[in-house]
């Protein structure tokens, strides 16, 4: 499909991801939360930025079943104002 | 998609054959030079994944851009990235010991 025209520079090394594989969700028991992404990035023109509440969700989703991600804290995923959001929102009932 | 903050894609696969097949995928970014700055936290990638006759699952990517993307000058006018995967038959129906899978 692309032929890179590598004028010396270094070559592409694919690398594995930092925290490994995601094991497939063969059961679809978190396809009602990818759903709901999805729609929100359809609804948002595609800006990935106003759906995170929604990529947590799937991700709480898939640590909660735990074959399916192992349990990482959110800060550490990239959603650390997210849950500061929460917290707050918690405190202020 | 932002420099540095998190995200999120699905790709979809789907076995149309009536045998389970075992995959195993690599990737590709273009523009070639975006790649160094593409970051994945966790992919379906790498690990041999077996789909089932007829089956179709969704395959999350889990992943960031460096936010030094944004300083590099060969980057400036750099606005789509595109990531593909590739899947390869890795053995066809063989009955891989999966961890976590009973």
């Amino acid at each position: 499909m692309s032929t890179a025209m590598n004028f010396g520079t270094k070559s592409f090394k694919p690398r594995p991801p930092d925290k490994g594989a995601f094991p497939l969700d063969h059961f679809g028991e978190c396809s009602a939360f990818k759903e709901r992404f999805m729609e929100c990035l359809r609804n948002s023109d595609y800006e990935s930025s106003a759906c995170r509440q929604h990529a947590k969700a799937y991700l709480q989703c898939r640590m909660e079943r735990r074959q399916l991600m192992a349990n990482e804290p959110l800060e550490k995923l990239g959603f650390k104002d997210l849950t500061d959001d929460t917290s707050e929102a918690k405190s202020e009932k | 998609v932002v420099p540095g903050e998190t995200a999120l894609a699905f790709y979809k696969a789907k076995n149309p054959t009536d045998k389970p097949i075992i995959g195993i995928s690599t990737y590709n970014v273009i523009p070639f030079e975006a790649g160094q700055y593409f970051n994945k936290i966790q992919c379906f990638c790498f690990e041999e994944q077996r789909l089932n006759p007829q089956e179709e699952v969704d395959m999350p990517v889990f992943f960031y851009i460096d936010p030094e993307f944004a300083e590099d000058p060969k980057m400036a006018k750099v606005n789509l990235i595109t990531l593909s995967y590739t899947f390869f038959e890795a053995k066809e129906g063989q009955k891989l010991p999966l961890p976590g899978y009973q």
